[in-house]
C-alpha cells in the first residue's frame, strides 16, 4: 500500500507546500504505516490466512483424513437451517445480552469505588482471583454452588415458596447459571480495565475542573465519565465479542447441555468439527458467526459517536 | 476544553463541594459491600487451596466439607515431583514474558498510528483488525497447524511466541482507546516542538500509557499462562510443555484424576500471575499516587 | 447432512485441498513439510515415535516399558509423545494426520476407531501379526473385542492394548444398609442372577434413600443393557434394529423408567469432582458399573474391602454378552520404517508388554490370552474372574456407531434425554435412533 501518494491534482508541478500539505504531516503518515507494520503482517499470516483456508473449508465436505469434496453452498444450507445452531446462535445472545450490560456496569462501579479508596490493593486481589483460579476448581466449585441441594439452592427455598431449583439440570435455569458465572469470571479484569482508564484521566483536568467548583459527582459524570468512555466503548466491543465466543466455561460447566439449553456457537462449531470432524459444516458455522459478531460490532461503532467522547482533532 | 464538552456552567457552580468529615459513613458502608463481593469473588479460589489440602478420602466423602480435617501438605510435593514442573514453569514464564514484551511494543505502537496518525487506508485497516478478534480460534486450528507445520514449528516455542507477539487485534484496540483518551495537547505540543513521530511516541506517548500498558500486560500475561489448546497441539516434546498441559495431565486413561493433586498444581501455577497482578497493579494506580491527588 | 451433500460433488484428493490452504503458506516459506522426525536412516536405525494419554504414573510406566524395549531391540529408539487429557487428543492426532507429522504408532479411542479405520491412514495387520516378527497372532485375541479394529473384509487395522468390560461394581455396606441380605456375585455364580432381583434390590436401595445404580450415559450403558436383556440394537449388517424389536423397546422403556424416577442415575450429570465416585465411595449408591480402573478409587478412599462385581443381570439369570470398552493401538500408514514401528506394536500388545503394564494396580484387563493372571494376582475384587469371563463373552462397541462421526454423541444425548425425562418414550427414543443411525 502506498499511503504516502497525494491525491490527483491538476497542478502536479506544484510545490508541495501549496498542496495543502505540510512534509512533516506526510512523513507522519510514513510512520503511521511502519508503526502497524508489525503487527498487520503478523496479523495477515497468522491469522487472515488460516482463516482463508477455513474459508475455503466452508465450501467443501471434508473430514480432515479422508479426500475432500466441494459441496457449494450446501454447509451453509445445512447450517442455516439445523435447530440445533439456531438454538446455539439463541443462546449466545441471550448470554450476550444478559452479561455484558450487567457485567461492565458492576465493572465502572466496583471501579469507581475502589479509585476513591487508599487501599485498594486486597480488594484488586479480591476481585482479580476468579482469573487465577484453576477452571477445574472453577467447574467443581460452581457445579457444587448450584446443586439442587446446595447451598444457593437452599437459601432460595427458603425465601421462596418454591422447589429447591437444579440450576444446571433445568433447561430453563441452566443458561441463567452460565451468565452468573460468566459475569463473575470476567469482572476483575474490567475493573483492572476500568482503572487504568480512570488513571489515564489527566489529574490537571480534574484539578482544572476542581478548582472551578465542580463536586464529587459533577466530577464524575461530566470528567471522569466522557473521560473514560472511550475504554467503555472498548469494553462493550469486546464484551460483545468475547461473549458471541462464549465457549471455556460453558465447556466446563454443562458441555452445552441439559438438552442443547446452554449450547454457545463456539460449542456448537467445535462439538461439529472436532467432535464429528465435520470441518466444512464447522467452517460454515463460523463464517455465520463471523457475519453476526460484525453486524453488532459495526451497530455498536454506529452509535458510539453519540456516547463515546474523543478528544477533538 | 479542560472541561469535557456540553458541561454547562450551572454544573460547576451548584455542585455542592464534598464534605470530608461525613466521609466515614459512606466508606464503611463502601467497605462491607466490598467485602461482602470480594468475598464472593474470592471464594472458589480459598476452596482450590482448602482443596489441595485435603487427603484423598476426604476429596471423595459426601457432602463435601469446606476445611480440611486433617491437613495435609503432601499434595504439593507429590504433585510437584509426578511431572517435570521446573522445566515447564521456565518454559511457561520465558514465553511469557517475549509476548508480554513483544506485545506491549508492537500494540502501542499500532495502537497510536490508529489513533493519533492518520494515513491512507487506516480506517479500513483497522476494522480489518476488529473483524480478526471477531474469528474464534478452534476454527483455524487445522489451517493454522497446516501453516506452522509448513514453516517447521511444530514442536518448537516460534510457533506459540511469533504469532501472539505479532498478531493481537484485541491488544491494538486497547491501546488505540488508551491513546485517543489521552489529551491531543499531550503529543500536538511535543510534534510542534520539532519531535518526529518516533520522538513523540516513545518521549511523550509511551510514558503516558503507563496504567494503559499494565493492564494489557496483565491481560496478556493471563492469556498466555493459561493457553491449553495450542500448546496441547504444537507441542510433542515433553520438555517444551507449558504449565496447563501438565495440569491437564492429571487425568489418567480411564479419567480418574485425583482432585488433591491438580489443585495443588493449580494453586502453585498461579503463583508468578498473581506477583505479576501485584507489580502491574501498583503501576497502574501510580500515577494517581505521584500526581498530588493520591493520598487524599 | 451428507445425504444433501452427495449429489455435484467434485472430487479432488486430500493433498490437493492441503496444498490449496497451504498456497500462500508456501509462498512464505522455502522450507516446506518439516516431515515426520523419525524414521530409516540407512544405517539400520530408526526411531519409532508413539503417543497417547494417561496420568504421570501410567506415562511413567509407559517409559519404563520404552526402556526395557529399546534395550531388547538394538537399533530402535523409541519416543512418547504424550497428549495432556483424553478431551483433545484427538484434535491434535488430526491435525497432524493432515500435515503428516502424525507419530509412527498411536492410540485411538473406542468412539473414534471406526472414523481413523475407515479414512485409510492406518497400517493393514493381518499378515503382519502372523509373520514371524509378530509376538500377537490374530488369534491370540477374541475376535468380539476387535470390534471396528477389523473391517468386513477381514483385515485388521487396529487391536485393543487393552480392555475394560463394564462390570457392575456393588457395595455390600450399601447393600445391607437397604436390608438386603443376598450376594449379586453368588447369584450370578449359580445362574440365579434375574433382572427381577436387580430390579427389587434397587428398590430396596431407593427405599432406604441410596441411589440404586450408577451409569455412564455411553454406549456401554444403553447396549449392556438392551443385550443383557435378550434384545438386540444393531443387526449383523450393522443395521440399527432396536426400534422394532419388542424385547430392545420394553427393556430400553424399563430403564428408563428407572432412571426418571432417580433410582439409576447418569454419572455424567452430577458434579465434576464430588460425583459419582463419592456416592460409591460413601455408601450412597448400591451399583455402578465401571471398569477394572474403579480399583484404584476405592483403594485410595481405603473401603476396598465391602465392594465386589457382577456381570450385568438376565430375565433368565444366566450370562449374557456386554459390553467391553477398549483403546486401539495403531500403526500409521506413512510410517518410514513399517517394520521398526510394528516391531514396538507387537512387543506392546504381546503378552509380557501387557503383564508389564498391568501389573501393579493396573487398571484394565489385558486383551491377548495368556496374560489373565495380572487380573487373578491380587485376589481383588473377590470375583475378579468375572472381569475375564465378561471380556470373553462381551463385544467392543459397534462399528456402525465409532465409523460415523457423531453418531455416538448424537445416540447419548437422545438416550439421557429419555434417561431425563425429556425425549418421550422409549420407542420414540429408539425410532430417533434409528433414523440418526439410517442417516450416517
Amino acid at each position: 500500500m502506498t499511503a504516502s501518494i497525494p491525491a490527483p491534482t491538476a497542478r502536479p508541478a506544484a510545490p508541495r507546500e501549496l498542496r495543502g500539505e505540510p512534509t512533516w504531516r506526510r512523513r507522519r503518515r510514513r510512520w503511521g504505516l511502519a508503526f502497524v507494520g508489525p503487527q498487520v503482517l503478523g496479523m495477515t499470516i497468522f491469522v487472515a490466512l488460516p482463516f482463508a483456508g477455513s474459508m475455503l473449508l466452508a465450501f467443501a465436505d471434508w473430514n480432515g483424513l479422508t479426500e475432500l469434496s466441494w459441496v457449494g453452498f450446501d454447509n451453509f444450507r445445512d447450517q442455516l437451517t439445523s435447530p440445533k445452531f439456531g438454538r446455539s446462535i439463541l443462546n449466545t445472545l441471550l448470554i450476550a445480552l444478559i452479561t455484558v450490560p450487567i457485567g461492565l456496569g458492576l465493572a465502572v462501579t466496583i471501579a469507581v469505588a475502589l479509585e476513591k479508596l487508599k487501599v485498594r490493593t486486597l480488594y484488586l486481589l479480591l476481585f482479580f482471583a476468579p482469573v487465577v483460579t484453576s477452571q477445574v476448581a472453577v467447574a467443581t466449585i460452581w457445579q457444587q454452588l448450584f446443586r439442587a441441594d446446595g447451598i444457593v439452592s437452599g437459601w432460595i427455598a427458603r425465601v421462596l415458596p418454591i422447589d429447591p431449583p437444579n440450576w444446571l439440570g433445568d433447561p430453563r435455569l441452566a443458561l441463567i447459571a452460565v451468565c452468573i458465572v460468566t459475569v463473575w469470571a470476567s469482572l476483575g479484569l474490567n475493573v483492572v480495565i476500568f482503572l487504568a482508564g480512570l488513571q489515564n484521566v489527566p489529574p490537571t483536568v480534574v484539578e482544572a475542573a476542581r478548582i472551578d467548583g465542580a463536586g464529587p459527582l459533577a466530577l464524575f459524570w461530566r470528567i471522569r465519565l466522557p473521560l473514560l468512555s472511550p475504554i467503555m466503548f472498548f469494553s462493550s466491543v469486546i464484551a460483545f465479542i468475547s461473549s458471541l465466543q462464549t465457549f471455556d466455561l460453558v465447556f466446563i460447566l454443562t458441555d452445552g447441555g441439559p438438552q442443547d439449553a446452554t449450547r454457545t456457537i463456539v460449542l456448537h462449531i467445535y462439538d461439529v468439527g472436532f467432535g464429528r470432524f465435520q470441518f466444512g459444516l464447522a467452517s460454515a458455522a463460523s463464517i455465520i458467526l463471523l457475519g453476526i459478531t460484525l453486524v453488532i460490532t459495526a451497530a455498536q461503532f454506529g452509535v458510539q459517536k453519540y456516547f463515546v467522547h474523543y478528544e477533538e482533532d | 476544553m479542560l472541561i469535557a464538552k456540553g458541561m454547562p456552567m450551572s454544573a460547576v457552580v451548584f455542585a455542592a463541594p464534598g464534605n470530608r468529615r461525613r466521609v466515614p459513613a459512606t466508606t464503611v458502608v463502601l467497605h462491607t459491600l466490598l467485602i461482602v463481593g470480594g468475598l464472593a469473588m474470592v471464594f472458589p479460589f480459598i476452596w482450590m487451596i482448602l482443596t489441595s489440602l485435603k487427603t484423598l478420602p476426604q476429596l471423595l466423602s459426601e457432602p463435601l466439607s469446606l476445611l480440611p480435617d486433617p491437613l495435609t501438605g503432601e499434595n504439593y510435593p507429590e504433585a510437584l515431583s509426578a511431572m517435570p514442573f521446573g522445566r515447564a514453569y521456565l518454559n511457561s514464564v520465558y514465553i511469557a514474558g517475549l509476548i508480554i514484551a513483544g506485545t506491549l511494543v508492537t500494540a502501542s505502537m499500532a495502537g497510536y498510528a490508529f489513533a493519533r496518525i492518520p494515513f491512507r487506508g487506516s480506517k479500513a485497516l483497522f476494522i480489518g483488525f476488529l473483524a480478526t478478534q471477531m474469528i474464534p480460534k478452534q476454527v483455524t486450528l487445522v489451517p493454522f497447524y497446516l501453516l506452522m507445520s509448513r514453516l517447521g514449528w511444530v514442536d518448537s516455542h516460534l510457533a506459540l511466541i511469533v504469532p501472539a507477539m505479532l498478531a493481537n487485534p484485541f491488544a491494538v484496540f486497547l491501546m488505540r482507546q488508551f491513546v485517543l483518551s489521552l489529551p491531543k495537547e499531550l503529543d500536538e505540543a511535543a510534534t510542534c516542538d520539532g519531535a518526529g513521530p518516533v520522538r513523540t511516541f516513545f518521549a511523550v506517548v509511551l510514558p503516558n500509557l503507563r496504567p494503559g500498558l499494565s493492564a494489557l500486560a496483565i491481560i496478556v500475561a493471563l492469556d498466555t499462562w493459561n493457553n491449553f489448546l495450542f500448546p496441547l497441539v504444537l507441542l510433542n516434546s515433553t520438555e517444551l510443555f507449558t504449565v496447563p498441559l501438565l495440569l491437564a495431565g492429571f487425568e489418567g486413561q480411564h479419567g480418574g484424576v485425583n482432585y488433591g493433586l491438580v489443585m495443588a498444581a493449580s494453586a502453585v501455577s498461579t503463583v508468578p500471575v498473581l506477583i505479576l497482578f501485584v507489580i502491574a497493579q501498583k503501576r497502574i494506580l501510580n500515577s494517581m499516587a505521584t500526581s498530588g491527588l493520591g493520598g487524599r | 447432512m451428507s445425504q444433501s451433500v452427495t449429489r455435484s460433488r467434485t472430487r479432488i484428493r486430500t493433498r490437493g485441498a492441503v496444498a490449496v490452504l497451504a498456497a500462500g503458506t508456501l509462498l512464505l516459506s522455502a522450507c516446506s513439510g518439516s516431515g515426520n522426525s523419525g524414521g530409516g536412516s540407512g544405517d539400520g536405525s530408526s526411531t519409532v515415535t508413539w503417543s497417547t494419554w494417561g496420568s504421570p504414573e501410567e506415562l511413567e510406566r509407559f517409559e519404563g516399558f520404552n526402556e526395557q524395549f529399546m534395550a531388547d531391540h538394538e537399533g530402535i529408539t523409541v519416543e512418547l509423545q504424550p497428549t495432556a487429557g483424553y478431551s483433545d487428543y484427538h484434535s491434535k492426532l488430526l491435525a497432524q494426520l493432515t500435515s503428516g507429522t502424525a507419530p509412527d504408532v498411536f492410540y485411538v479411542g473406542d468412539d473414534r476407531i471406526g472414523e481413523f479405520v475407515d479414512a485409510g491412514v492406518l497400517l493393514p495387520l493381518s499378515d503382519l501379526m502372523d509373520s514371524d516378527a509378530s509376538q500377537t497372532p490374530v488369534d491370540a485375541f477374541n475376535p468380539g473385542v476387535l470390534g471396528a479394529g477389523q473391517t468386513e473384509d477381514g483385515e485388521i487395522y487396529a487391536v485393543p492394548n487393552d480392555v475394560n468390560p463394564d462390570a457392575l461394581w456393588y457395595d455390600t455396606e450399601a447393600l445391607a444398609a437397604a436390608g438386603i441380605s443376598e450376594d449379586p456375585a453368588e447369584l450370578a455364580a449359580n445362574d440365579e442372577w434375574t433382572t427381577e432381583t436387580f430390579l427389587e434390590m434397587n428398590d430396596k436401595l431407593a427405599e432406604a434413600g441410596l441411589i440404586g445404580s450408577m451409569y455412564w450415559n455411553y454406549y456401554g450403558t444403553h447396549w449392556s443393557w438392551v443385550s443383557s436383556q435378550g434384545g438386540t440394537a444393531y443387526d449383523e449388517s450393522g443395521t440399527f434394529v432396536g426400534n422394532t424389536d419388542a424385547t430392545t423397546v420394553d427393556a430400553v422403556q424399563t430403564f428408563a423408567d428407572y432412571m426418571q424416577d432417580g433410582t439409576f442415575m447418569v454419572a455424567d450429570t452430577m458434579p465434576e469432582g464430588a460425583g459419582a465416585d463419592s456416592e460409591f465411595v460413601t455408601h450412597g449408591a448400591g451399583f455402578f458399573a465401571q471398569g477394572r480402573y474403579t480399583i484404584g478409587t476405592l483403594e485410595e478412599a481405603g473401603v476396598a474391602e465391602s465392594y465386589d462385581i457382577v456381570r450385568w443381570p438376565t430375565p433368565d439369570g444366566t450370562a449374557a454378552p456386554t459390553t467391553v470398552a477398549a483403546s486401539y493401538l495403531v500403526i500409521n500408514a506413512d510410517t518410514p520404517d513399517p517394520d521398526a514401528a510394528f516391531a514396538f506394536w507387537t512387543a506392546y500388545l504381546s503378552q509380557e508388554g501387557q503383564e508389564f503394564r498391568l501389573s501393579e494396580g493396573g487398571n484394565a484387563v489385558p486383551s491377548i490370552e495368556g496374560a489373565d493372571e495380572v487380573v487373578l494376582a491380587d485376589g481383588y475384587p473377590e470375583h475378579a474372574q468375572t472381569f475375564l469371563d465378561m471380556r470373553d463373552m462381551g463385544f467392543a462397541n459397534y462399528a456402525a456407531e465409532s465409523t460415523v462421526p457423531g453418531l455416538s454423541t448424537d445416540i447419548n444425548e437422545a438416550m439421557l434425554n429419555l434417561y431425563q425425562g425429556a425425549g418421550g418414550t422409549a420407542q420414540e427414543t429408539l425410532d430417533q435412533i434409528a433414523a440418526l443411525a439410517a442417516d450416517g
